[in-house]
């Protein structure tokens, strides 16, 4: 999935020379921890490959932080209504393990891909945000990211009211609670409805990921623990007996290690992909709502003009 | 670990003909819930096959309950000091799982085990007890069991008391608390410390292995939620990507099955056998307490018998009329101390036989769990990687298109 959001963008194959091919290539990398206390976080160094004649190139480097990823997203979702702008990986809300190793790895993934699939999309990637997301400086970047006005630059606790908001508001638009104006369109129907019932099920089969993820984690620390403790018994017993159990805690042990490692490798190479599957089905709701409004839109303007149209006629 | 003890008991090979050997063979089956309410209780079919002479044969039916076998480990232990009664499974402490299938199985294995383990011990065979239990009608056994004033004849509560009061006698005892009087018998020492040392380690190991059990039950568990919901999202997909999801659904869901039962397996076959290990080194912890008893009432005696020695020598020189009375205190003092010492070396002697049969069991049945335990495993990862390779050709059918 990564390999084909990073390889070169946007045009087909041509008989030019593959240096004077457009490209344009980003990776998220080195996660490093600044500032201290509460007011921590981590910084990601962005690196574009491109030959546009727009961009700084062949290479630039710049420092970012996830609140700069925000302020991407959110320009692109005014910008660009219609298209499925590419989901963000969550804030974390637990505290404790805003730092874990873990976490930070799942991160700088999922801002990897966020980067690479706007990159690689042929509209998104023209976009004037993104070339000042990638080229600007870091004092550019933090003056423009603390006049955002946007939707999302609020406290996380408000974030997720907001959120919420749009998500029963999203409902409502689309089963058309607000008021009658609807599109009656059955292709558009059908999708909307898969979309929902989609939603739903990937939740579901993320979370039991999940607990699938932290099962084996379990198994393989509870097959540590016997091992130790069969060590222990062999050491008190003698001989056969003795050997034994020796050998059993020895496997045990060994054993507990590859559970654990596969249990990370479930986090990372499949239950993350479930849960950012969710997200983009998220992002989708959210590009849904925006159609129905401007559909709305398009209707009261229509019916305004007609009571217009009619009132002009009327003073003549 | 059943098989050899539920052979054929006893004497060494004969060249007798095979039906003239003495043999006594017991099964504990068919447990059956009796009574109501907070009365109720399970029931045991006690089926005993033999040919000795004192027995009602060639097969004889009774029906007990757990106080039963109870009865008969007390009278045991009373009786036979020196000697490893084997131990019984507990009384379950939880209310709610008192009747469930998988206890009353692990139960009735456990008494299974109890009574053929003393069936095939050359001593405790012999027992009159052991011949009551397996022949004496249901009437003559609720009497025998309600007169019992036994030491573990009382409410839980007061048992787990009653035992704590034994655990601590016996490291008092065993430790010399109580008075400086232990053997000086460095063997001896050796092996009270193996026996401490083997049952801490042994709760810990035992102890581990449940989680192991309850953690495969909880992965099982896991992978089947997983399954259905795999499954729901593939009929709500279509084509390939669908048929993926509902592929990787059914796979998750057999796998779940098979870890579920392989939990199973591990608690009969691997758990149960590390906690009767346990048990018995309980029961040889008692034992222990027993031969200290004997030892101290032994050097009591012994002490007692001099004083009066040095007593009587004194009323001999001045001629006392108490001479008398004091010689035939003394003589019986002597026969009890002589008692009293026989009894110590009874218990020495038997313990010495003991320990070696323990240990050569104890091999065995270990040995026999480890098997079982590698095996079953094994054989679970093997299905599991089966499962998942068999998947992958029909999931890279879908990622190609």
């Amino acid at each position: 999935m990564i390999n084909t959001q990073r390889s070169a963008s946007g045009s087909s194959q041509s008989p030019r020379s593959p240096s004077s091919q457009p490209y344009l290539s980003v990776s998220v990398t080195d996660p490093v921890k600044l500032g201290n206390g509460v007011q921590a976080y981590i910084s990601y160094r962005v690196i574009t490959k491109t030959n546009f004649p727009e961009y700084q190139g062949p290479e630039k480097i710049v420092i970012r932080r996830y609140s700069d990823f925000v302020w991407l997203r959110d320009r692109l979702f005014e910008k660009y209504k219609g298209i499925f702008i590419p989901p963000l990986p969550e804030k974390s809300a637990v505290e404790k393990f805003r730092f874990s190793a873990e976490f930070i790895e799942m991160r700088r993934q999922g801002l990897d891909l966020f980067v690479n699939r706007i990159a690689s999309h042929p509209e998104l990637q023209q976009s004037e945000d993104l070339k000042t997301f990638l080229q600007a400086d870091e004092e550019t970047m933090e003056r423009l990211r603390s006049q955002d006005t946007g939707y999302f630059k609020k406290k996380p606790a408000d974030l997720m009211q907001i959120f919420k908001d749009v998500q029963s508001k999203v409902s409502d638009v689309v089963l058309g609670k607000e008021k009658p104006v609807e599109e009656s369109n059955p292709e558009y129907e059908k999708l909307k409805h898969y979309i929902f019932e989609l939603e739903n099920h990937l939740a579901e089969a993320q979370k039991h990921a999940y607990r699938l993820v932290k099962r084996h984690r379990e198994l393989g620390e509870s097959l540590s623990d016997f091992g130790k403790a069969a060590k222990l018994l062999g050491a008190c017993e003698g001989d056969a007996l003795g050997k034994a159990f020796s050998e059993l805690g020895m496997k045990s042990e060994a054993l507990s290690v590859k559970l654990q490692r596969e249990a990370h490798q479930l986090l990372m190479n499949f239950e993350e992909p479930l849960k950012d599957y969710v997200r983009a089905v998220q992002s989708i709701k959210a590009t849904i709502a925006e159609r129905a409004n401007a559909f709305r839109q398009q209707c009261e303007l229509a019916e305004t003009m007609k009571l217009k149209e009619i009132n002009l006629y009327d003073s003549f | 670990m059943i098989n050899t003890q539920r052979s054929a008991s006893g004497s060494s090979q004969s060249p007798r003909s095979p039906s003239s050997q003495p043999y006594l063979s017991v099964s504990v089956t068919d447990p059956v819930k009796l009574g109501n309410g907070v009365q109720a209780y399970i029931s045991y079919r006690v089926i005993t096959k033999t040919n000795f002479p004192e027995y009602q044969g060639p097969e004889k039916i009774v029906i007990r309950r757990y106080s039963d076998f109870v009865w008969l480990r007390d009278r045991l232990f009373e009786k036979y000091k020196g000697i490893f009664i084997p131990p019984l499974p507990e009384k379950s402490a939880v209310e709610k799982f008192r009747f469930s299938a998988e206890f009353i199985e692990m139960r009735r294995q456990g008494l299974d085990l109890f009574v053929n383990r003393i069936a095939s011990h050359p001593e405790l065979q012999q027992s009159e007890d052991l011949k009551t239990f397996l022949q004496a009608d249901e009437e003559t056994m609720e009497r025998l069991r309600s007169q019992d004033t036994g030491y573990f004849k009382k409410k839980p509560a007061d048992l787990m008391q009653i035992f704590k009061d034994v655990q601590s006698k016996v490291s008092d005892v065993v430790l010399g608390k109580e008075k400086p009087v232990e053997e000086s018998n460095p063997e001896y020492e050796k092996l009270k410390h193996y026996i401490f040392e083997l049952e801490n380690h042994l709760a810990e190991a035992q102890k581990h292995a449940y989680r192991l059990v309850k953690r495969h039950r909880e992965l099982g568990e896991s992978l089947s939620d997983f399954g259905k919901a795999a499954k729901l999202l593939g009929a709500c997909e279509g084509d390939a990507l669908g048929k993926a999801f509902s592929e990787l659904g059914m796979k998750s869901e057999a796998l779940s099955v098979k870890l579920q039962r392989e939990a199973h397996q591990l608690l009969m076959n691997f758990e149960e056998p590390l906690k009767d290990y346990v048990r018995a080194v309980q029961s040889i912890k008692a034992t222990i307490a027993e031969r200290a008893n004997a030892f101290r009432q032994q050097c009591e005696l012994a002490e007692t018998m001099k004083l009066k020695e040095i007593n009587l020598d004194k009323l001999m020189l001045t001629r006392s009329d108490k001479v008398g009375e004091a010689e035939i205190e003394y003589k019986e003092l002597k026969a009890e101390s002589e008692d009293s010492t026989r009894r110590f070396e009874t218990i020495v002697r038997l313990m010495n036989e003991e320990i070696v049969r323990f240990q050569e069991q104890k091999t065995l049945d270990m040995g026999i769990a480890f098997h079982n335990f590698s095996k079953g495993q094994a054989r679970l990862a093997s299905s599991i990687a089966d499962a998942w390779r068999t998947l992958l050709p029909k999931l890279e059918a879908c990622s190609s298109s």
